[in-house]
Protein backbone atom coordinates (compact mmCIF):
# COMPACT_ATOMS: atom_id res chain seq x y z
CA UNK A 1 0.00 0.00 0.00
CA UNK A 2 1.11 3.11 -0.50
CA UNK A 3 1.62 5.58 2.94
CA UNK A 4 2.80 8.67 0.80
CA UNK A 5 -1.01 8.96 -0.95
CA UNK A 6 -3.43 7.29 1.88
CA UNK A 7 -3.32 7.74 5.31
CA UNK A 8 -5.69 5.26 6.51
CA UNK A 9 -5.39 2.32 8.51
CA UNK A 10 -4.24 -0.82 6.33
CA UNK A 11 -7.28 -2.84 6.55
CA UNK A 12 -11.14 -1.46 5.95
CA UNK A 13 -14.83 -2.49 6.01
CA UNK A 14 -17.71 -1.32 4.76
CA UNK A 15 -19.91 -0.60 7.31
CA UNK A 16 -23.26 -2.33 7.62
CA UNK A 17 -26.19 -0.14 7.02
CA UNK A 18 -29.93 -1.54 8.35
CA UNK A 19 -31.68 -1.03 6.06
CA UNK A 20 -35.38 0.33 6.03
CA UNK A 21 -38.12 -2.30 5.54
CA UNK A 22 -39.83 -1.25 2.59
CA UNK A 23 -35.64 -1.16 0.92
CA UNK A 24 -35.85 -4.76 2.35
CA UNK A 25 -38.42 -6.17 0.16
CA UNK A 26 -36.93 -4.61 -2.79
CA UNK A 27 -33.81 -6.05 -2.10
CA UNK A 28 -35.36 -9.50 -2.48
CA UNK A 29 -37.31 -8.54 -5.26
CA UNK A 30 -37.17 -10.78 -8.38
CA UNK A 31 -34.81 -9.33 -11.16
CA UNK A 32 -37.62 -9.05 -13.57
CA UNK A 33 -41.40 -9.86 -13.54
CA UNK A 34 -43.51 -12.47 -14.98
CA UNK A 35 -44.14 -10.39 -18.80
CA UNK A 36 -40.41 -10.00 -18.97
CA UNK A 37 -40.33 -6.43 -17.65
CA UNK A 38 -37.06 -5.66 -15.62
CA UNK A 39 -36.65 -3.54 -12.06
CA UNK A 40 -35.98 -0.54 -14.01
CA UNK A 41 -38.98 -1.04 -16.53
CA UNK A 42 -37.08 -1.97 -19.97
CA UNK A 43 -37.72 -5.23 -21.47
CA UNK A 44 -34.56 -8.25 -21.92
CA UNK A 45 -33.14 -7.15 -25.56
CA UNK A 46 -33.68 -2.85 -24.52
CA UNK A 47 -30.60 -0.96 -23.69
CA UNK A 48 -30.54 1.73 -20.77
CA UNK A 49 -31.67 5.08 -21.23
CA UNK A 50 -27.99 6.26 -22.74
CA UNK A 51 -26.84 9.54 -22.89
CA UNK A 52 -24.08 11.05 -24.94
CA UNK A 53 -21.96 13.90 -25.61
CA UNK A 54 -19.07 14.94 -27.34
CA UNK A 55 -16.61 17.79 -26.68
CA UNK A 56 -16.70 18.19 -22.84
CA UNK A 57 -13.23 18.33 -22.04
CA UNK A 58 -11.70 21.52 -22.70
CA UNK A 59 -7.99 20.77 -22.71
CA UNK A 60 -8.28 17.93 -24.87
CA UNK A 61 -8.06 17.40 -28.51
CA UNK A 62 -11.54 15.62 -28.53
CA UNK A 63 -13.70 13.68 -26.10
CA UNK A 64 -16.85 12.17 -24.80
CA UNK A 65 -18.91 11.55 -21.91
CA UNK A 66 -21.51 8.63 -21.86
CA UNK A 67 -24.15 7.63 -19.31
CA UNK A 68 -25.92 3.80 -19.47
CA UNK A 69 -28.11 5.49 -15.97
CA UNK A 70 -25.58 3.74 -13.68
CA UNK A 71 -22.96 3.48 -15.15
CA UNK A 72 -21.09 6.97 -16.16
CA UNK A 73 -17.99 6.97 -18.15
CA UNK A 74 -15.00 10.09 -19.53
CA UNK A 75 -13.82 9.92 -22.00
CA UNK A 76 -10.84 12.38 -23.68
CA UNK A 77 -8.19 12.02 -26.64
CA UNK A 78 -4.50 13.75 -26.97
CA UNK A 79 -2.72 13.62 -30.10
CA UNK A 80 -1.37 12.47 -32.44
CA UNK A 81 1.59 13.41 -31.01
CA UNK A 82 5.53 12.35 -32.08
CA UNK A 83 6.24 9.08 -30.43
CA UNK A 84 8.77 9.36 -27.51
CA UNK A 85 10.93 5.53 -28.29
CA UNK A 86 12.77 6.63 -30.98
CA UNK A 87 12.54 3.20 -32.88
CA UNK A 88 10.94 3.81 -36.13
CA UNK A 89 7.02 2.49 -36.65
CA UNK A 90 5.40 3.31 -40.04
CA UNK A 91 2.26 2.94 -38.38
CA UNK A 92 0.86 5.13 -35.17
CA UNK A 93 0.39 3.69 -31.78
CA UNK A 94 -2.74 4.00 -29.98
CA UNK A 95 -2.21 4.01 -26.24
CA UNK A 96 -5.32 3.32 -24.52
CA UNK A 97 -5.63 3.41 -20.86
CA UNK A 98 -8.68 2.53 -18.64
CA UNK A 99 -8.86 3.84 -14.84
CA UNK A 100 -11.58 3.09 -12.18
CA UNK A 101 -12.22 6.46 -10.17
CA UNK A 102 -11.61 5.26 -6.40
CA UNK A 103 -14.88 5.82 -5.54
CA UNK A 104 -16.60 3.99 -8.99
CA UNK A 105 -17.22 0.89 -7.52
CA UNK A 106 -18.87 -0.21 -4.30
CA UNK A 107 -15.53 -1.24 -2.45
CA UNK A 108 -12.61 1.94 -3.03
CA UNK A 109 -10.40 1.03 -5.77
CA UNK A 110 -7.02 1.90 -5.37
CA UNK A 111 -5.57 4.87 -7.18
CA UNK A 112 -2.62 2.80 -8.38
CA UNK A 113 -3.45 1.17 -11.57
CA UNK A 114 -4.15 -2.64 -11.00
CA UNK A 115 -4.39 -5.79 -13.41
CA UNK A 116 -7.71 -5.77 -14.38
CA UNK A 117 -7.57 -2.06 -15.97
CA UNK A 118 -4.58 -3.38 -17.04
CA UNK A 119 -6.50 -5.70 -19.35
CA UNK A 120 -9.51 -3.36 -20.02
CA UNK A 121 -6.77 -0.86 -21.26
CA UNK A 122 -5.56 -3.58 -23.38
CA UNK A 123 -9.08 -4.65 -24.84
CA UNK A 124 -10.10 -1.46 -25.53
CA UNK A 125 -7.19 -1.05 -27.24
CA UNK A 126 -7.85 -4.45 -29.42
CA UNK A 127 -11.40 -2.86 -30.12
CA UNK A 128 -10.63 0.38 -31.39
CA UNK A 129 -7.49 -0.54 -33.49
CA UNK A 130 -9.23 -1.99 -36.40
CA UNK A 131 -11.18 1.01 -37.10
CA UNK A 132 -8.67 3.93 -36.48
CA UNK A 133 -6.12 4.61 -39.56
CA UNK A 134 -3.20 4.08 -37.60
CA UNK A 135 -1.54 3.31 -41.00
CA UNK A 136 -1.81 7.14 -42.30
CA UNK A 137 -0.04 8.14 -38.69
CA UNK A 138 3.82 7.07 -39.01
CA UNK A 139 5.58 7.75 -36.10
CA UNK A 140 3.02 9.13 -33.99
CA UNK A 141 0.63 8.16 -30.73
CA UNK A 142 -2.53 8.77 -29.85
CA UNK A 143 -3.81 8.86 -26.04
CA UNK A 144 -6.71 7.66 -24.94
CA UNK A 145 -7.60 8.41 -21.83
CA UNK A 146 -10.88 6.56 -20.26
CA UNK A 147 -12.24 7.62 -16.43
CA UNK A 148 -14.65 5.26 -15.18
CA UNK A 149 -17.03 7.26 -12.92
CA UNK A 150 -19.60 4.52 -11.96
CA UNK A 151 -20.03 1.57 -12.52
CA UNK A 152 -23.32 -0.05 -12.71
CA UNK A 153 -22.38 -3.53 -14.37
CA UNK A 154 -18.50 -4.22 -15.43
CA UNK A 155 -19.38 -5.65 -19.26
CA UNK A 156 -21.49 -2.22 -19.34
CA UNK A 157 -18.15 -0.60 -18.14
CA UNK A 158 -16.02 -1.78 -20.92
CA UNK A 159 -18.51 -1.17 -23.55
CA UNK A 160 -19.53 2.06 -22.82
CA UNK A 161 -15.68 3.05 -22.40
CA UNK A 162 -15.07 1.96 -26.71
CA UNK A 163 -18.40 3.33 -27.36
CA UNK A 164 -16.65 6.81 -25.55
CA UNK A 165 -14.06 6.27 -26.91
CA UNK A 166 -14.84 5.47 -30.48
CA UNK A 167 -16.55 9.26 -30.13
CA UNK A 168 -13.91 11.04 -28.58
CA UNK A 169 -11.66 9.58 -31.54
CA UNK A 170 -13.98 11.12 -34.05
CA UNK A 171 -14.47 14.51 -31.89
CA UNK A 172 -10.70 14.77 -32.10
CA UNK A 173 -10.64 14.87 -35.81
CA UNK A 174 -8.93 11.33 -36.23
CA UNK A 175 -9.32 9.58 -39.43
CA UNK A 176 -11.05 6.31 -38.47
CA UNK A 177 -12.63 3.63 -41.47
CA UNK A 178 -15.70 3.56 -39.12
CA UNK A 179 -17.37 4.08 -35.92
CA UNK A 180 -16.90 1.52 -33.16
CA UNK A 181 -20.56 1.22 -30.94
CA UNK A 182 -20.78 -1.52 -28.26
CA UNK A 183 -23.27 -3.47 -26.45
CA UNK A 184 -23.20 -5.97 -23.20
CA UNK A 185 -25.32 -8.77 -22.38
CA UNK A 186 -25.40 -11.62 -20.22
CA UNK A 187 -27.38 -15.34 -19.47
CA UNK A 188 -29.37 -15.42 -17.29
CA UNK A 189 -31.32 -18.78 -16.80
CA UNK A 190 -30.97 -19.45 -20.24
CA UNK A 191 -31.86 -16.45 -21.36
CA UNK A 192 -30.34 -13.54 -22.86
CA UNK A 193 -30.40 -10.35 -20.66
CA UNK A 194 -29.19 -6.86 -22.71
CA UNK A 195 -27.39 -4.22 -21.00
CA UNK A 196 -27.02 -5.67 -17.61
CA UNK A 197 -27.18 -3.63 -14.38
CA UNK A 198 -24.22 -4.81 -11.37
CA UNK A 199 -27.25 -6.08 -9.92
CA UNK A 200 -28.43 -8.49 -12.28
CA UNK A 201 -24.91 -9.63 -13.36
CA UNK A 202 -24.26 -10.97 -9.96
CA UNK A 203 -26.75 -13.41 -10.84
CA UNK A 204 -25.30 -14.28 -14.65
CA UNK A 205 -23.95 -17.20 -15.34
CA UNK A 206 -22.09 -16.26 -18.28
CA UNK A 207 -21.74 -12.16 -20.30
CA UNK A 208 -20.71 -10.97 -23.51
CA UNK A 209 -19.27 -8.06 -24.61
CA UNK A 210 -19.55 -7.18 -28.55
CA UNK A 211 -18.13 -4.11 -30.12
CA UNK A 212 -19.12 -3.50 -33.99
CA UNK A 213 -18.72 -1.54 -36.63
CA UNK A 214 -22.19 -1.03 -38.31
CA UNK A 215 -21.69 0.12 -41.59
CA UNK A 216 -18.65 -1.90 -42.39
CA UNK A 217 -20.27 -4.94 -40.95
CA UNK A 218 -17.28 -6.25 -38.47
CA UNK A 219 -16.94 -6.98 -35.25
CA UNK A 220 -13.99 -5.59 -33.56
CA UNK A 221 -13.66 -7.48 -30.38
CA UNK A 222 -15.90 -9.95 -28.58
CA UNK A 223 -15.64 -11.25 -24.53
CA UNK A 224 -17.42 -14.14 -23.47
CA UNK A 225 -17.24 -15.99 -20.83
CA UNK A 226 -20.07 -18.64 -18.89
CA UNK A 227 -20.68 -22.06 -20.60
CA UNK A 228 -23.14 -21.83 -23.50
CA UNK A 229 -24.23 -23.79 -26.66
CA UNK A 230 -22.53 -22.83 -29.91
CA UNK A 231 -26.03 -21.81 -31.10
CA UNK A 232 -26.62 -19.63 -28.30
CA UNK A 233 -23.32 -17.79 -28.60
CA UNK A 234 -24.45 -17.11 -32.15
CA UNK A 235 -27.51 -15.91 -31.05
CA UNK A 236 -26.38 -13.86 -28.37
CA UNK A 237 -24.23 -12.25 -30.78
CA UNK A 238 -27.39 -11.48 -32.98
CA UNK A 239 -28.51 -9.35 -30.61
CA UNK A 240 -25.74 -7.82 -29.13
CA UNK A 241 -24.94 -6.41 -33.21
CA UNK A 242 -28.70 -5.11 -33.13
CA UNK A 243 -28.36 -3.30 -30.20
CA UNK A 244 -24.98 -2.20 -31.27
CA UNK A 245 -26.46 -0.85 -34.03
CA UNK A 246 -28.79 1.13 -32.50
CA UNK A 247 -25.67 2.59 -30.38
CA UNK A 248 -24.58 3.73 -33.50
CA UNK A 249 -27.46 6.01 -34.20
CA UNK A 250 -26.86 7.85 -31.22
CA UNK A 251 -23.50 8.47 -31.81
CA UNK A 252 -24.28 9.81 -35.18
CA UNK A 253 -26.48 11.92 -34.43
CA UNK A 254 -24.66 12.97 -31.50
CA UNK A 255 -21.58 14.04 -33.39
CA UNK A 256 -23.94 15.57 -35.92
CA UNK A 257 -25.36 17.97 -33.26
CA UNK A 258 -22.19 18.82 -31.89
CA UNK A 259 -20.22 19.87 -35.07
CA UNK A 260 -23.44 21.63 -36.51
CA UNK A 261 -23.33 23.27 -32.53
CA UNK A 262 -19.34 24.14 -33.17
CA UNK A 263 -20.29 25.36 -37.15
CA UNK A 264 -23.16 28.10 -35.50
CA UNK A 265 -20.72 29.05 -32.67
CA UNK A 266 -17.84 29.59 -35.18
CA UNK A 267 -20.13 31.35 -37.17
CA UNK A 268 -21.56 33.90 -34.83
CA UNK A 269 -17.67 34.83 -33.70
CA UNK A 270 -16.73 35.62 -37.41
CA UNK A 271 -13.71 32.41 -36.84
CA UNK A 272 -11.92 31.62 -39.31
CA UNK A 273 -13.53 28.30 -39.91
CA UNK A 274 -16.68 30.20 -41.38
CA UNK A 275 -18.69 27.80 -43.86
CA UNK A 276 -21.27 29.14 -46.25
CA UNK A 277 -24.12 26.92 -46.68
CA UNK B 1 11.12 -15.22 -31.29
CA UNK B 2 10.73 -13.50 -34.33
CA UNK B 3 9.26 -9.69 -34.82
CA UNK B 4 9.37 -9.05 -37.95
CA UNK B 5 7.84 -10.22 -41.02
CA UNK B 6 8.85 -9.57 -44.47
CA UNK B 7 6.23 -8.57 -46.72
CA UNK B 8 7.25 -11.48 -49.26
CA UNK B 9 7.00 -14.10 -46.54
CA UNK B 10 4.08 -12.39 -45.51
CA UNK B 11 2.56 -13.13 -48.89
CA UNK B 12 3.62 -16.60 -49.24
CA UNK B 13 1.95 -17.31 -45.92
CA UNK B 14 -1.30 -15.53 -46.68
CA UNK B 15 -1.27 -17.37 -49.99
CA UNK B 16 -0.31 -21.11 -48.50
CA UNK B 17 -3.13 -21.23 -45.91
CA UNK B 18 -5.74 -19.88 -48.98
CA UNK B 19 -4.81 -23.49 -51.03
CA UNK B 20 -4.82 -25.07 -47.66
CA UNK B 21 -1.06 -26.29 -47.05
CA UNK B 22 1.00 -24.46 -44.47
CA UNK B 23 5.12 -24.07 -44.62
CA UNK B 24 5.81 -27.48 -42.38
CA UNK B 25 2.74 -29.26 -44.56
CA UNK B 26 -0.09 -29.16 -42.46
CA UNK B 27 -3.53 -28.00 -43.39
CA UNK B 28 -5.75 -25.24 -42.24
CA UNK B 29 -7.07 -27.01 -39.62
CA UNK B 30 -4.51 -29.24 -38.26
CA UNK B 31 -2.35 -29.18 -34.67
CA UNK B 32 1.30 -29.83 -34.29
CA UNK B 33 2.60 -32.91 -32.77
CA UNK B 34 1.72 -32.38 -29.02
CA UNK B 35 4.00 -34.35 -26.00
CA UNK B 36 2.33 -34.87 -22.68
CA UNK B 37 4.25 -35.92 -19.39
CA UNK B 38 2.15 -35.32 -15.80
CA UNK B 39 2.72 -35.87 -12.50
CA UNK B 40 6.98 -34.51 -12.90
CA UNK B 41 6.39 -32.06 -9.70
CA UNK B 42 7.06 -34.31 -6.36
CA UNK B 43 6.42 -30.84 -4.32
CA UNK B 44 3.28 -29.59 -6.08
CA UNK B 45 -0.16 -31.21 -5.61
CA UNK B 46 -0.42 -31.76 -9.06
CA UNK B 47 1.66 -31.07 -12.85
CA UNK B 48 1.64 -31.73 -16.01
CA UNK B 49 4.19 -30.72 -18.69
CA UNK B 50 3.29 -30.17 -22.69
CA UNK B 51 5.00 -29.64 -25.51
CA UNK B 52 4.31 -28.49 -28.83
CA UNK B 53 6.11 -29.63 -32.12
CA UNK B 54 9.10 -27.84 -31.98
CA UNK B 55 8.69 -25.60 -29.95
CA UNK B 56 6.35 -24.56 -27.34
CA UNK B 57 6.57 -25.74 -23.90
CA UNK B 58 4.50 -25.52 -20.85
CA UNK B 59 5.11 -26.74 -17.17
CA UNK B 60 2.02 -26.42 -15.13
CA UNK B 61 1.91 -27.12 -11.14
CA UNK B 62 -0.93 -27.00 -9.09
CA UNK B 63 -1.11 -26.42 -5.48
CA UNK B 64 -3.87 -26.99 -3.26
CA UNK B 65 -3.51 -24.91 0.15
CA UNK B 66 -6.10 -24.01 2.73
CA UNK B 67 -7.01 -20.64 3.02
CA UNK B 68 -10.01 -18.27 4.06
CA UNK B 69 -13.75 -18.20 1.98
CA UNK B 70 -14.59 -15.20 -0.24
CA UNK B 71 -17.61 -13.64 1.38
CA UNK B 72 -17.42 -9.93 -0.69
CA UNK B 73 -20.36 -8.93 -2.11
CA UNK B 74 -23.38 -6.87 -1.68
CA UNK B 75 -26.23 -9.12 -2.24
CA UNK B 76 -27.30 -11.66 0.78
CA UNK B 77 -27.76 -14.28 -1.73
CA UNK B 78 -24.57 -14.47 -3.29
CA UNK B 79 -22.56 -13.64 -0.42
CA UNK B 80 -24.31 -16.85 1.24
CA UNK B 81 -23.15 -18.81 -2.24
CA UNK B 82 -19.77 -17.88 -2.21
CA UNK B 83 -19.34 -18.98 1.56
CA UNK B 84 -19.80 -22.44 0.76
CA UNK B 85 -16.79 -22.34 -2.42
CA UNK B 86 -13.76 -23.13 -2.70
CA UNK B 87 -11.25 -20.68 -4.68
CA UNK B 88 -9.09 -20.96 -8.22
CA UNK B 89 -6.30 -18.71 -8.38
CA UNK B 90 -4.85 -18.32 -11.77
CA UNK B 91 -0.80 -17.18 -12.55
CA UNK B 92 0.87 -17.61 -15.84
CA UNK B 93 4.12 -16.00 -16.25
CA UNK B 94 6.74 -16.63 -19.55
CA UNK B 95 10.17 -17.62 -18.47
CA UNK B 96 13.12 -15.46 -20.07
CA UNK B 97 14.78 -18.73 -20.95
CA UNK B 98 11.93 -19.06 -23.68
CA UNK B 99 12.77 -15.48 -25.25
CA UNK B 100 14.59 -12.44 -24.89
CA UNK B 101 11.37 -10.43 -24.93
CA UNK B 102 9.96 -11.91 -21.83
CA UNK B 103 13.29 -10.51 -19.85
CA UNK B 104 12.81 -7.87 -17.68
CA UNK B 105 9.88 -6.26 -17.46
CA UNK B 106 8.36 -6.46 -21.05
CA UNK B 107 6.74 -9.76 -19.99
CA UNK B 108 4.45 -8.10 -17.51
CA UNK B 109 1.72 -7.43 -19.92
CA UNK B 110 1.97 -10.23 -21.38
CA UNK B 111 1.95 -12.54 -18.45
CA UNK B 112 -0.93 -10.37 -17.27
CA UNK B 113 -2.94 -10.37 -20.10
CA UNK B 114 -2.42 -14.53 -20.34
CA UNK B 115 -2.92 -14.67 -16.56
CA UNK B 116 -6.64 -12.52 -17.07
CA UNK B 117 -7.55 -15.15 -19.89
CA UNK B 118 -6.95 -18.17 -18.01
CA UNK B 119 -8.54 -16.88 -14.51
CA UNK B 120 -12.27 -15.82 -16.57
CA UNK B 121 -12.37 -19.06 -17.83
CA UNK B 122 -11.42 -21.11 -15.18
CA UNK B 123 -13.25 -18.61 -12.70
CA UNK B 124 -16.64 -18.82 -12.73
CA UNK B 125 -19.05 -21.17 -13.26
CA UNK B 126 -17.74 -22.38 -17.00
CA UNK B 127 -14.35 -23.46 -15.42
CA UNK B 128 -15.87 -26.93 -14.47
CA UNK B 129 -14.26 -27.61 -11.33
CA UNK B 130 -16.78 -28.50 -8.59
CA UNK B 131 -16.36 -25.77 -5.97
CA UNK B 132 -18.59 -26.40 -3.36
CA UNK B 133 -16.66 -29.84 -2.93
CA UNK B 134 -13.49 -27.79 -2.00
CA UNK B 135 -14.79 -26.16 0.65
CA UNK B 136 -13.83 -27.55 4.43
CA UNK B 137 -15.60 -25.42 6.43
CA UNK B 138 -18.63 -23.31 5.33
CA UNK B 139 -18.18 -19.71 5.67
CA UNK B 140 -14.86 -19.88 6.66
CA UNK B 141 -11.82 -22.39 5.69
CA UNK B 142 -11.66 -24.05 2.15
CA UNK B 143 -9.12 -25.20 -0.55
CA UNK B 144 -7.70 -22.64 -2.43
CA UNK B 145 -6.04 -24.11 -6.33
CA UNK B 146 -3.01 -22.05 -7.46
CA UNK B 147 -2.67 -22.89 -10.50
CA UNK B 148 0.74 -21.66 -12.02
CA UNK B 149 1.56 -21.88 -15.64
CA UNK B 150 5.04 -21.65 -16.47
CA UNK B 151 6.27 -21.18 -20.28
CA UNK B 152 10.05 -22.87 -20.63
CA UNK B 153 10.02 -22.37 -24.48
CA UNK B 154 8.44 -20.56 -26.78
CA UNK B 155 7.08 -21.66 -30.92
CA UNK B 156 3.08 -20.02 -31.08
CA UNK B 157 -0.10 -21.36 -29.93
CA UNK B 158 0.54 -20.43 -26.55
CA UNK B 159 -2.64 -19.80 -25.06
CA UNK B 160 -4.37 -22.87 -26.18
CA UNK B 161 -1.29 -25.01 -24.83
CA UNK B 162 -1.44 -23.57 -21.37
CA UNK B 163 -5.31 -24.71 -21.12
CA UNK B 164 -4.46 -28.47 -22.06
CA UNK B 165 -1.17 -28.49 -19.77
CA UNK B 166 -4.06 -26.84 -17.19
CA UNK B 167 -6.53 -29.26 -17.86
CA UNK B 168 -4.09 -32.27 -17.76
CA UNK B 169 -2.28 -30.75 -14.56
CA UNK B 170 -5.68 -30.85 -12.79
CA UNK B 171 -6.69 -34.31 -13.84
CA UNK B 172 -2.95 -35.14 -12.03
CA UNK B 173 -3.94 -32.85 -9.09
CA UNK B 174 -4.93 -35.05 -5.49
CA UNK B 175 -6.47 -33.34 -2.81
CA UNK B 176 -5.96 -34.50 1.39
CA UNK B 177 -8.66 -36.02 2.12
CA UNK B 178 -10.04 -34.06 5.50
CA UNK B 179 -11.79 -35.12 8.61
CA UNK B 180 -14.23 -32.60 10.10
CA UNK B 181 -15.06 -33.48 13.53
CA UNK B 182 -17.70 -31.01 16.05
CA UNK B 183 -15.95 -29.96 18.77
CA UNK B 184 -17.29 -27.28 21.80
CA UNK B 185 -16.31 -24.01 19.32
CA UNK B 186 -17.92 -25.64 16.68
CA UNK B 187 -16.17 -27.44 13.53
CA UNK B 188 -12.66 -28.03 13.44
CA UNK B 189 -11.03 -30.46 10.62
CA UNK B 190 -8.49 -32.81 10.34
CA UNK B 191 -6.25 -34.07 7.09
CA UNK B 192 -5.75 -38.12 6.42
CA UNK B 193 -1.89 -38.82 6.39
CA UNK B 194 -2.66 -41.45 3.89
CA UNK B 195 -2.30 -40.11 0.04
CA UNK B 196 -4.01 -43.13 -0.42
CA UNK B 197 -7.12 -41.30 0.72
CA UNK B 198 -6.30 -38.56 -1.74
CA UNK B 199 -8.86 -37.57 -4.25
CA UNK B 200 -9.01 -35.68 -7.35
CA UNK B 201 -10.64 -32.44 -7.40
CA UNK B 202 -14.25 -32.90 -8.73
CA UNK B 203 -15.55 -31.85 -11.93
CA UNK B 204 -11.78 -31.61 -13.18
CA UNK B 205 -13.50 -33.44 -16.84
CA UNK B 206 -15.43 -30.59 -17.24
CA UNK B 207 -12.41 -27.99 -17.34
CA UNK B 208 -12.37 -26.29 -20.34
CA UNK B 209 -9.49 -25.78 -23.12
CA UNK B 210 -9.07 -22.87 -25.49
CA UNK B 211 -8.43 -23.21 -29.07
CA UNK B 212 -7.18 -20.50 -31.15
CA UNK B 213 -8.13 -19.22 -34.62
CA UNK B 214 -6.40 -17.16 -36.46
CA UNK B 215 -7.75 -15.54 -39.33
CA UNK B 216 -5.20 -15.08 -42.01
CA UNK B 217 -6.84 -13.13 -45.65
CA UNK B 218 -10.34 -14.46 -45.24
CA UNK B 219 -9.87 -17.86 -43.92
CA UNK B 220 -8.42 -18.62 -40.27
CA UNK B 221 -6.45 -21.67 -39.02
CA UNK B 222 -5.54 -23.02 -35.64
CA UNK B 223 -2.11 -23.51 -34.22
CA UNK B 224 0.12 -21.03 -35.56
CA UNK B 225 3.36 -20.75 -35.60
CA UNK B 226 5.63 -17.65 -34.67
CA UNK B 227 5.73 -16.49 -38.17
CA UNK B 228 2.22 -17.19 -38.82
CA UNK B 229 1.47 -14.88 -36.01
CA UNK B 230 2.93 -12.23 -37.38
CA UNK B 231 0.64 -12.28 -40.37
CA UNK B 232 -2.79 -12.80 -38.18
CA UNK B 233 -4.47 -9.40 -37.71
CA UNK B 234 -7.89 -11.50 -35.73
CA UNK B 235 -7.29 -13.76 -33.77
CA UNK B 236 -9.98 -15.75 -31.73
CA UNK B 237 -9.90 -17.74 -28.50
CA UNK B 238 -12.61 -20.27 -28.39
CA UNK B 239 -13.06 -22.07 -24.81
CA UNK B 240 -14.76 -25.36 -25.27
CA UNK B 241 -15.43 -28.56 -22.91
CA UNK B 242 -15.69 -31.72 -23.23
CA UNK B 243 -20.00 -31.42 -23.85
CA UNK B 244 -18.98 -29.22 -26.86
CA UNK B 245 -20.06 -26.52 -25.39
CA UNK B 246 -18.90 -22.96 -25.82
CA UNK B 247 -17.05 -21.62 -22.46
CA UNK B 248 -15.63 -18.59 -23.27
CA UNK B 249 -14.69 -16.50 -26.40
CA UNK B 250 -12.30 -13.73 -26.96
CA UNK B 251 -10.72 -11.74 -29.84
CA UNK B 252 -7.47 -11.11 -29.77
CA UNK B 253 -4.90 -8.82 -31.99
CA UNK B 254 -5.95 -5.64 -34.11
CA UNK B 255 -7.90 -6.58 -37.01
CA UNK B 256 -11.67 -7.12 -37.00
CA UNK B 257 -13.81 -10.20 -38.04
CA UNK B 258 -17.15 -10.44 -40.46
CA UNK B 259 -20.22 -11.82 -38.14
CA UNK B 260 -20.72 -14.75 -40.65
CA UNK B 261 -16.53 -15.62 -40.02
CA UNK B 262 -17.06 -15.24 -36.38
CA UNK B 263 -19.80 -17.12 -36.86
CA UNK B 264 -18.57 -19.87 -38.37
CA UNK B 265 -15.08 -19.51 -36.42
CA UNK B 266 -16.91 -20.38 -33.27
CA UNK B 267 -18.31 -23.25 -34.49
CA UNK B 268 -14.73 -25.09 -35.92
CA UNK B 269 -13.93 -23.78 -32.30
CA UNK B 270 -16.22 -26.07 -30.91
CA UNK B 271 -15.77 -29.08 -32.82
CA UNK B 272 -12.22 -29.22 -32.40
CA UNK B 273 -12.16 -28.23 -28.96
CA UNK B 274 -14.03 -31.21 -28.50
CA UNK B 275 -12.08 -33.57 -30.07
CA UNK B 276 -8.92 -32.12 -28.64
CA UNK B 277 -10.07 -32.85 -25.41
CA UNK B 278 -11.29 -36.87 -26.22
CA UNK B 279 -7.31 -37.33 -27.88
CA UNK B 280 -5.84 -35.55 -24.24
CA UNK B 281 -8.23 -38.10 -22.07
CA UNK B 282 -7.03 -41.16 -23.96
CA UNK B 283 -3.41 -40.06 -23.33
CA UNK B 284 -4.05 -39.25 -20.10
CA UNK B 285 -5.51 -42.57 -18.81
CA UNK B 286 -2.78 -43.88 -20.56
CA UNK B 287 -0.41 -42.41 -18.86
CA UNK B 288 -2.21 -42.73 -15.36
CA UNK B 289 -2.24 -46.72 -16.21
CA UNK B 290 1.36 -47.03 -16.68
CA UNK B 291 2.07 -45.08 -14.02
CA UNK B 292 0.25 -47.12 -11.68
CA UNK B 293 1.98 -50.20 -13.18
CA UNK B 294 4.95 -48.95 -12.07
CA UNK B 295 4.34 -48.52 -9.11
CA UNK B 296 2.49 -52.19 -8.47
CA UNK B 297 6.12 -53.34 -9.74
CA UNK B 298 7.72 -51.37 -7.24
CA UNK B 299 9.41 -49.12 -9.85
CA UNK B 300 10.62 -45.71 -9.57
CA UNK B 301 7.70 -43.57 -10.74
CA UNK B 302 10.23 -40.63 -10.96
CA UNK B 303 10.91 -38.79 -14.58
CA UNK B 304 14.63 -38.17 -15.07
CA UNK B 305 15.83 -35.48 -17.22
CA UNK B 306 12.14 -34.45 -17.78
CA UNK B 307 13.02 -30.98 -19.47
CA UNK B 308 15.06 -32.40 -22.39
CA UNK B 309 12.96 -35.40 -23.18
CA UNK B 310 11.06 -34.66 -25.81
Amino acid sequence: MDRRRIPGPEASVKPIIERADDEDTQHVAPLKTIDDIRQDGRSLDKIRKAWLAPGIITQANGSAYIEFQGTKVACAVYGPRATKISAFSGKGSLNCEIKFAPFSCQKRRSPQRDPQEKELSHLLFEALAPAVRLDLLPKSTIDVFVTILQNDGNGSCLAASITAASVALADAGIEMLDQVAACSACYIDDEIWIDCTLREEEHAQGSLVLSYMSSLNEITHMLQSGEISVSGTIRTIEQCTEACSKIYSIMGNCLLESVRRKLEKDNTLGGLNKKEG
Amino acid sequence: MPVLISPAEREYIINGVDHNIRADGRGRLDYRQIVIETGLIPQASGSARCRLGEGTDVLVGVNVEVGQVDMEGDDEVIRERKSKRGRVICNVECSPIASQQFAGRGAEDFNNELTQTLDRVLNGPQGGLNLEKLCIIPGAECWVVNIDALILDYAGNLLDMVFITTRAALHNTKVPKTIITKTEDGLEFDFSDDMEDAERIEGWENVPIAVTLSKIGSRHIVDATPLEELTVDARLLVAVNKNGKICGVQKGGSGSIEPSLLNEMIQTGGTIGQHVIQKLDEQLEREEKETSKKIVRNESVGKLGFFAAI
